[in-house]
C-alpha cells in the first residue's frame, strides 16, 4: 500500500533513521512516458493558483482590518506572560497531564508498533519456496489492517474517544498510541526488513523459530535506531497531545484553549514558552541520540524512557476498568449503532466533495507558504557559523523555527481567524506556519550534512559567495527540499482536519458541524472521505517524489 | 630568467596543535610543470592548498603570481584565485546542474553575479563551454545531467572548467591516485592539453614515480611537512623514492 508506506517513510526520514531518497547515487532517468519534473512543477503552479483562486485571493476580501488590534495584543504579550503563583501552579499540571499522555501515548504506540512491525515486516512472512523467496498472504492482510489507523489524524481518534469516554485521561493515550502504533509498526517493519538478512537466515537454517532469530539477529542490530525513532515520536507525541487537549482531553491544549477564550494573552504566552521548552528539550535529546547514538546514551534513553512511563502512568492514575467497563462498552455500542450505515452531509455529493476539495487546496497552500518561507530561513538557521554573528542569527533563526512549530496549528488558526474572514485561507495560513517550523528544521540539518566541497571548489577558482551558493549549495539541496516539502504535504493534508475542527474551513469544520449536531452517520462519511483525501494525497505526491530522484 | 609563480619560503600550516607544513620551502617558475610527490599525510595537498589561497599559513611567508597572500583582503584572494585553476581528486562537480554550468564554474570568479545568477536559467559562454568540452573529447555531452555521466566523463568536465577559466597557473591534487595505469595516462595527457605550450604552470601531486618523472620538469619530495629533495626529474633516481617511502620504525 503506498499510503501506509509513505507516511511511514516520512516520519523515518524526518526521525534521520532511513536515507534520504533524493540523493545524488541513485539518480536514474526517467522512465519515457513518465511525468517529467517539468510537467509536474507546470501542474503544481497550476494547482496552487487554482487553490488561490479558490480561496478567494484576487476576488474578495480577505483581510479583516478590525482584528489587528487583537493580533497587536497578543504579540505585544509575549514579553508579558502571566506569572502567577496560581497561574503557575496551573501550567504546572498542565504540562504534567500533557507530557503525561504524550509519555504514555508513545509507549502504547511503541508496544504496538513493535509487534505490528513483525507481523508486517516481510521478513516474518517471507518463505522459501523452490529458491524463490514468496509472501505469504497474511503479509498483505497484515499491510491492509495497518493502513486504516495511520489515514485518520489522531485528532479523529481523540474525538471518538472524547465520545464514548468522555474526560478521561485514557483518551489522550489512546488517540495518540493507536494512529502513532501504526506508524511505527511501518517503520518497524522496514528496519526489520532493512537488517541483514545473513545472521537470520543462518539461525532458521539451525532450526530456531522465526520469533527467537529476530530476537537474536535483528532486535540487536536496530534497536538504536528503534529507541531513537522512540525519542522523536514522543516529540510528535507531545504536539498531538496539546491537539488532543484542544479537542477536550485536558492539559496544555485544554489551558491554551480557556486563556484564547478570555483573550488572556499573557496565559496563552506562559503556556507557549512551557510548550517551547518541552519540545525542545525532547528535540535536543532525540536529536543527540539520532547524531551520536551510542549504546551509553541508548541505555540512558531507555532507563529514562521507563522511569518516564513509570511516572507518567502515576501521575495520571488511568482506570482501565473504565476502558472496558459497561458505560464505555455501551456508549460504543450505541454510537456503532447509530453510525451505521453512513449517510452523505446535509449537502449531499456536492458538500462532501466540496469539503475534500477545500482540505486538498489548504494544504498545498499551506505547504507552499511552509516550504518558501523555510528554504529563506534554512541557510540561514544551519549551525556551523564561523562567525559571532553569524551564530547569533543561525541561533535566533532556530527559536523562531521552534516557537512556530511549538504553537499547534488550531492556535495558529484561531489567531489568524483575528484578521481573516473565515475559509480555507487562515487554515492554510495556519498550517503553513506551522510546518514552516517543521520544514525549517529538517532543511537546516540538509544545510548542515551538505558537502561543502563543491561550493569550496568553485570559491577556490574565484567564485564570489553568492555565486558559489547559487551553483553549488542551492542546487545540491534542492531535490531534498522538494523531496521533504512533499512528505510535509502527506502530513499537512491529514491535519488539515485540526484547522478545520476550529472552524477554517474544509472536511474538519464538517466534520465539527456533524459532531455538534450528534451526527454520527455523517461523521463515518467524512471521516471515510479523510481517508480517501489522506490517500490520494499520497499517491500523487509519491509520483511526484518519483521524478526527483 | 622567467617569473616566479608560486614562493613558498619557511611556511609552517599547523592543524589542531600537530604541523602539516614544517619550514616549507619552493620556488617555481613560469611554464614549469612541477611534481610533487611524497608518502600520504607529508604535506603535498597542504602545499597545493596554500597556492590556491584555501589554506592560510600559520607563519612563513606565501606569494603567488607576484601577491602575497598573508594578510591578502578577500577581494585581493579573490583576485589571484581567479587565474588560479585547482582540479581536485574528488572532483566536486554539482551532480545536479547540467555539464554546461558545471563547465562555467570556471568563469564565475570574472562574470558579475547578475550574469551568473541569469547564466542559471539561460546558460551564457555556450561556445567556450562547447569548445572546452570538444577539447577533453565531449562537446555532446554538454545540456547532460552531470551526475548521469561516467566518472571518466565527469573527470573531463572537470578539466573543462580548468579550461574556461583559462588560469595562469594549474593545480591538481593527486588527479590520477585512483586510477588505472591506462586512465591514469589518459588524465596526464589531457593535464597536458589544458597546459598547452608552456603558457601555463602546472603543480602535480602524485604517488606514482616514474608517471612523475616522464610528465614533469622537476620534481620536488615531500616528507614530513619538509622539502626532502627538489631536482630536475631527469635526475631523480628509483633510491630516491625509495628512501622518500620508507616507512620509519
Amino acid at each position: 500500500m503506498t499510503t501506509t508506506h509513505d507516511l511511514s517513510d516520512l516520519t523515518a526520514h524526518e526521525a534521520g533513521i532511513l536515507p534520504g531518497d533524493a540523493g545524488l547515487a541513485r539518480r536514474r532517468r526517467p522512465r519515457p512516458g513518465h511525468p517529467t519534473r517539468r510537467l509536474w512543477a507546470l501542474a503544481a503552479v497550476m494547482a496552487v493558483g487554482w487553490s488561490l483562486w479558490s480561496a478567494g485571493v484576487g476576488r474578495r476580501e480577505l483581510v479583516n482590518p478590525g482584528g489587528w488590534p487583537l493580533v497587536g495584543h497578543f504579540w505585544g504579550a509575549a514579553l508579558s506572560p502571566e506569572l502567577s503563583a496560581d497561574f503557575l501552579a496551573t501550567t504546572l499540571r498542565a504540562t504534567l497531564t500533557t507530557s503525561a499522555f504524550a509519555v504514555l501515548g508513545t509507549a502504547l504506540s511503541v508496544a504496538i508498533g513493535v509487534v505490528g512491525g513483525v507481523l508486517t515486516s516481510e521478513t516474518w512472512w517471507r518463505r522459501k519456496r523452490s529458491g524463490r523467496s514468496r509472501l505469504r498472504a497474511g503479509w498483505f492482510v497484515s499491510r491492509a489492517l495497518s493502513g486504516l489507523p495511520r489515514g485518520i489524524h489522531e485528532a479523529v481518534w481523540g474525538l471518538f474517544f472524547v465520545s464514548i469516554m468522555g474526560r478521561d485521561p485514557m483518551v489522550g493515550v489512546l488517540a495518540i498510541g493507536i494512529p502513532f502504533g501504526a506508524i511505527t509498526a511501518k517503520v518497524t517493519a522496514e528496519l526489520i526488513d532493512e537488517a541483514a538478512r545473513g545472521p537470520f537466515d543462518a539461525l532458521r537454517a539451525t532450526g530456531a523459530g522465526r520469533a527467537t532469530a529476530l530476537a537474536y539477529a535483528v532486535f540487536p542490530v536496530i534497536l538504536t535506531d528503534l529507541v531513537s525513532y522512540a525519542f522523536y515520536r514522543l516529540e510528535c507525541s507531545l504536539r498531538s497531545a496539546v491537539i488532543l487537549g484542544i479537542i477536550g482531553a485536558g492539559g496544555l491544549g485544554a489551558e491554551l484553549s480557556l486563556a484564547f477564550q478570555g483573550l488572556a494573552y499573557g496565559r496563552m504566552w506562559t503556556l507557549i514558552y512551557v510548550l517551547v521548552a518541552v519540545s525542545a528539550a525532547a528535540d535536543l535529546w532525540g536529536s543527540s541520540l539520532r547524531r551520536r547514538g551510542t549504546l551509553g546514551r541508548v541505555r540512558l534513553s531507555l532507563l529514562g524512557g521507563t522511569a518516564l512511563i513509570v511516572g507518567s502512568w502515576l501521575y495520571l492514575s488511568p482506570d482501565l476498568g473504565r476502558l472496558f467497563g459497561g458505560r464505555t462498552r455501551g456508549l460504543l455500542s450505541d454510537i456503532s449503532s447509530s453510525a451505521w450505515p453512513p449517510s452523505l452531509p446535509a449537502e449531499g455529493w456536492g458538500g462532501l466533495l466540496r469539503g475534500a476539495v477545500e482540505t486538498v487546496q489548504m494544504s498545498l497552500l499551506a505547504i507552499v507558504l511552509a516550504s518558501t518561507l523555510a528554504v529563506l530561513t534554512a541557510f540561514v538557521a544551519a549551525r556551523g557559523g564561523t562567525t559571532l554573528r553569524r551564530r547569533a542569527v543561525a541561533g535566533t533563526a532556530r527559536f523562531i523555527l521552534l516557537v512556530t512549530r511549538a504553537i499547534p496549528p488550531p492556535v495558529w488558526a484561531l489567531l489568524f481567524l483575528f484578521v481573516l474572514f473565515p475559509g480555507p485561507l487562515p487554515g492554510a495560513v495556519a498550517l503553513g506556519a506551522y510546518n514552516f517550523g517543521i520544514l525549517g528544521r529538517l532543511m537546516a540539518e540538509v544545510v548542515e550534512n551538505l558537502d561543502p566541497r563543491p561550493a569550496e571548489a568553485l570559491r577556490a577558482l574565484g567564485a564570489p559567495n553568492l555565486s558559489a551558493f547559487a551553483y553549488a549549495s542551492a542546487p545540491l539541496s534542492a531535490a531534498r527540499f522538494a523531496s521533504y516539502s512533499l512528505y510535509r504535504w502527506e502530513v499537512a493534508a491529514r491535519e488539515a482536519v485540526v484547522v478545520g475542527v476550529v472552524g477554517a474551513g474544509g472536511l474538519g469544520r464538517l466534520l465539527e458541524q456533524q459532531r455538534s449536531a450528534f451526527n454520527y452517520p455523517g461523521m463515518l462519511t467524512t471521516i471515510l472521505a479523510l481517508v480517501v483525501v489522506s490517500i490520494t494525497v499520497d499517491l500523487v505526491s509519491a509520483a511526484a517524489r518519483r521524478s526527483l530522484r | 630568467m622567467p617569473d616566479v609563480v608560486v614562493s613558498l619560503r619557511q611556511v609552517h600550516v599547523v592543524y589542531d596543535g600537530r604541523p602539516a607544513l614544517d619550514g616549507f620551502d619552493l620556488d617555481v617558475f613560469a611554464g614549469e610543470r612541477v611534481a610533487l610527490v611524497g608518502p600520504s599525510g607529508a604535506g603535498k595537498t597542504s602545499a597545493l592548498g596554500l597556492c590556491s589561497g584555501s589554506i592560510a599559513a600559520t607563519t612563513g611567508a606565501v606569494e603567488v603570481l607576484g601577491r602575497d597572500l598573508i594578510g591578502a583582503t578577500d577581494s585581493e584572494l579573490q583576485a589571484v584565485r581567479r587565474k588560479v585553476g585547482t582540479i581536485h581528486q574528488d572532483l566536486h562537480l554539482i551532480g545536479p546542474l547540467r555539464v554546461v554550468h558545471n563547465v562555467n564554474g570556471g568563469r564565475l570568479g570574472s562574470w558579475s553575479r547578475s550574469r551568473a545568477l541569469s547564466s542559471l536559467v539561460r546558460p551564457a559562454g555556450l561556445d567556450q563551454a562547447r569548445e572546452a568540452l570538444a577539447r577533453v573529447g565531449i562537446a555532446d555531452k554538454l545540456m547532460e545531467r552531470t551526475d548521469r555521466l561516467s566518472g571518466g566523463e565527469q573527470q573531463r568536465v572537470a578539466l573543462a572548467r580548468v579550461l574556461v577559466q583559462s588560469p595562469q597557473l594549474i593545480l591538481a591534487d593527486e588527479p590520477v591516485s585512483s586510477l588505472d595505469p591506462a586512465r591514469a595516462e589518459e588524465v596526464m595527457d589531457l593535464l597536458g592539453e589544458v597546459v598547452v605550450d608552456r603558457s601555463r604552470t602546472l603543480i602535480v601531486s602524485l604517488h606514482d614515480f616514474t608517471l612523475a618523472r616522464r610528465r614533469c620538469d622537476r620534481i620536488v619530495g615531500v616528507r614530513a611537512g619538509r622539502v626532502a629533495f627538489d631536482l630536475p626529474a631527469g635526475e631523480v633516481t628509483e633510491e630516491l623514492g625509495q628512501d622518500l617511502y620508507r616507512i620509519d620504525a
